[in-house]
């Protein structure tokens, strides 16, 4: 397998991590490598239900927020984006805030990639957000092949 | 940017209103209204009902045909549709889905005690407005030209609370405030302390220790907000610490009336339970409306409680601020005078500013406890009945005490309430539940004809519930099942201990220390 353009996605997980780097091992010289990262939406309701809070906190908190979640994308990004430039290839990233299979079927039809790769869903009982691919909508809109990776073994 | 969204919904939402005004004016939901029993509520149905439909309806047309631009009446104009499809759902609940409810539990029999189905679950039109809030953006998610408007309703709740003031006496507020104040100081401080403590124990990230002690400690959803960028709490700790604290809210929120009901609280334990227990103020709000859905004296003593909890937030800001930079290398100190300026609620001055007012006698006279007045100049329907004269005086037997069997006396002699002592003495005879239930609404009936409520505290008193009901229909807006789903690892494991050992701990001071008078 040659792939020439690779879609990547990736939240810097362990289980996305193992797709990460399967997709770098399919990666040669030339191959366009885009990385999509997609912010869940259920950080719209991170808010709840406050209501004690003035203006001014909740402002705060918001911009708080915002900035840990880009530095959480920025240190996944850079250490891909550095991977990929190792291996002589083209990296390029988009990072979207929806659901996760609607933000790969929409970053699918743009780039039109050969190859998808994603990470397997993490296994029950493991730390994390809960925030699952919708396998059923990924596979029935998806019009590139689609490659899933294991989780690793522990 | 342009807020307006050019969108019929408004203009529907204003006529639905408007036909509901009218066919209650014009006699065309009296089948209904007797089958529901909806007559307290047709004031509301009218008046309510005709404001909301002309606002609705001026807006709607505004926001279809007009032409936007960026700017202050763009943005104000654009909250109305939401502030209307809170309202709507509010309003629907209270006046048809809550007492269908109510109607079909009583059909199927008491289930508990003289208890029917609706009154052990707290079924009620601000529980079942919850819920409908929460159905409402899970299922169906908050069309666009709403979500600028649902923000109100913490608006809503605030003047609420700021409205909530003109019903305190001063001794009710010096004995409630000292009563909060102890309960809210041993348990707050203590479940911060037990997180952290925890914390350490379980070796977790003194962030998320940070992060989840003030949510488990203080006011839940809101003091995570407030603290989370003061301990530098990861996205997926705070994550974990609202999902935790949302799940244990939304579930305490139901099981608190029912654990009431079943221990039989009065209204001033179970507020104080509400208040200390329940981790998010939201909900305190929520169960004390469930438990007591006809009055607000439940309500007025667990906002009390809120209060306190609000006004310890800066407080416990400020001590994991200070935790915070002393435990961590590197974190960014923090000046004391913003914490407390920027974390100081505002809407509780409104309160204290309501409280001063009405202490003024500016609303009702001083003299009348609540707006409270005591007139026995009353008309021949208003007097007791022979039938129940006869049951009145039946039952005399059973009182022992001189003050009471002689108020009794002058009651069935005159067939009303004498004077003002006596009615305190009979009302003291209905609390002690001596008398048979029948004997007792009898009671009920007589204190309630000589016992008047000045105007402008009724009305006071329909804005709160209004608001309350508006408010929190709007928060159950914001509760989403991916925010609850989030609640897991080692949060909700110390969650869980501190949660329980916090409700239980305060169930039990409570049954031993608080008294169910002022």
């Amino acid at each position: 397998m040659n792939p020439r353009k690779i879609l990547c996605a990736s939240h810097g997980t362990d289980g996305a991590r193992v797709a990460e780097e399967a997709a770098l091992a399919l990666c040669g010289q030339g191959c366009l490598f885009h990385h999509l990262m997609v912010v869940p939406d259920l950080w719209k309701g991170m808010m709840g239900d406050d209501w004690l809070n003035n203006a001014a906190t909740r402002d705060r908190y918001g911009k708080y927020l915002e900035s840990q979640l880009d530095r959480e994308v920025a240190a996944v990004v850079d250490r891909l984006g550095e991977s990929v430039q190792q291996r002589a290839a083209e990296f390029s990233f988009e990072t979207r805030l929806g659901k996760p299979a609607d933000c790969l079927l929409a970053a699918c039809l743009r780039e039109q990639p050969d190859l998808v790769i994603i990470g397997s869903p993490r296994p029950k009982g493991m730390p994390g957000l809960r925030s699952r691919m919708e396998m059923e909508t990924l596979v029935r809109g998806l019009s590139a092949p689609l490659l899933v990776i294991p989780y690793p073994t522990v | 940017m342009v807020y307006t969204k050019k969108h019929p919904a408004l203009l529907i939402m204003g006529a639905l209103f408007l036909i509901i005004g009218m066919s209650t004016q014009f006699g065309l939901q009296d089948g209904l209204i007797t089958y529901l029993n909806l007559k307290s509520y047709l004031g509301e149905m009218t008046g309510l009902a005709y404001t909301a439909g002309i606002i609705g309806v001026l807006v709607g047309v505004w926001n279809l045909l007009g032409t936007h631009k960026e700017g202050n009446l763009d943005y104000y104009l654009s909250t109305v549709a939401g502030a209307l499809f809170i309202l709507l759902i509010a309003m629907s609940i209270r006046w048809y889905v809550a007492p269908l409810v109510a109607v079909l539990s009583k059909e199927m029999g008491p289930v508990m005690g003289d208890k029917y189905l609706h009154d052990v679950f707290g079924l009620n039109y601000v529980v079942l407005g919850i819920l409908a809030g929460i159905i409402t953006v899970n299922v169906f998610r908050i069309p666009e030209w709403a979500d600028n408007g649902v923000r109100l309703s913490r608006l809503g709740l605030k003047t609420g609370v700021i409205l909530l003031g003109t019903l305190y006496s001063l001794a009710e507020l010096v004995h409630l405030g000292r009563l909060s104040v102890v309960l809210i100081g041993f348990f707050v401080l203590g479940s911060v302390g037990l997180v952290l403590w925890l914390s350490r124990r379980r070796r977790i990230p003194n962030s998320m220790g940070g992060v989840l002690s003030a949510g488990m400690g203080v006011c839940g959803v809101s003091a995570t907000v407030a603290a989370a960028p003061v301990v530098q709490a990861k996205s997926v700790e705070i994550a974990y610490t609202i999902g935790t604290i949302l799940l244990w809210g939304v579930g305490c929120m139901f099981l608190f009336p029912v654990i009431g009901q079943l221990l039989g609280l009065g209204h001033i334990q179970f507020g104080a339970w509400a208040g200390t227990g329940i981790l998010n103020s939201a909900q305190v709000a929520g169960a004390a409306l469930a438990y007591q859905p006809d009055g607000i004296e439940t309500l007025k003593v667990a906002e009390i409680f809120n209060i306190t909890r609000v006004l310890f937030l800066p407080i416990i800001v400020l001590w994991l601020a200070l935790w915070y930079v002393r435990s961590e290398e590197g974190a960014q100190t923090v000046s004391v005078g913003r914490v407390v300026f920027e974390k100081f609620p505002m809407f509780v001055v409104g309160f204290i500013l309501m409280f001063a007012l009405s202490s003024t006698g500016i609303f009702a006279p001083a003299n009348h406890y609540q707006g409270k007045y005591f007139d026995n100049n009353i008309t021949e329907e208003k007097l007791l009945k022979p039938d129940q004269v006869s049951l009145l005086q039946a039952e005399s037997g059973k009182v022992q005490r001189v003050d009471r069997r002689e108020a009794l006396q002058r009651l069935t002699g005159n067939r009303k309430v004498m004077s003002i002592d006596d009615d305190a003495v009979l009302r003291g005879l209905v609390n002690a539940k001596i008398l048979s239930k029948e004997a007792n609404a009898i009671l009920k009936g007589a204190h309630q004809a000589v016992r008047h409520t000045a105007a402008k505290i009724k009305k006071f008193r329909q804005w709160i519930t209004l608001l309350f009901a508006f408010g929190l229909t709007g928060l159950g807006m914001q509760i989403t099942m991916a925010s609850i789903r989030q609640a897991g690892g080692q949060p909700l494991v110390i969650g869980g201990v501190v949660g329980t050992a916090k409700a239980v701990l305060s169930l039990l001071v409570i049954l031993l220390f608080v008294r169910e008078t002022i």
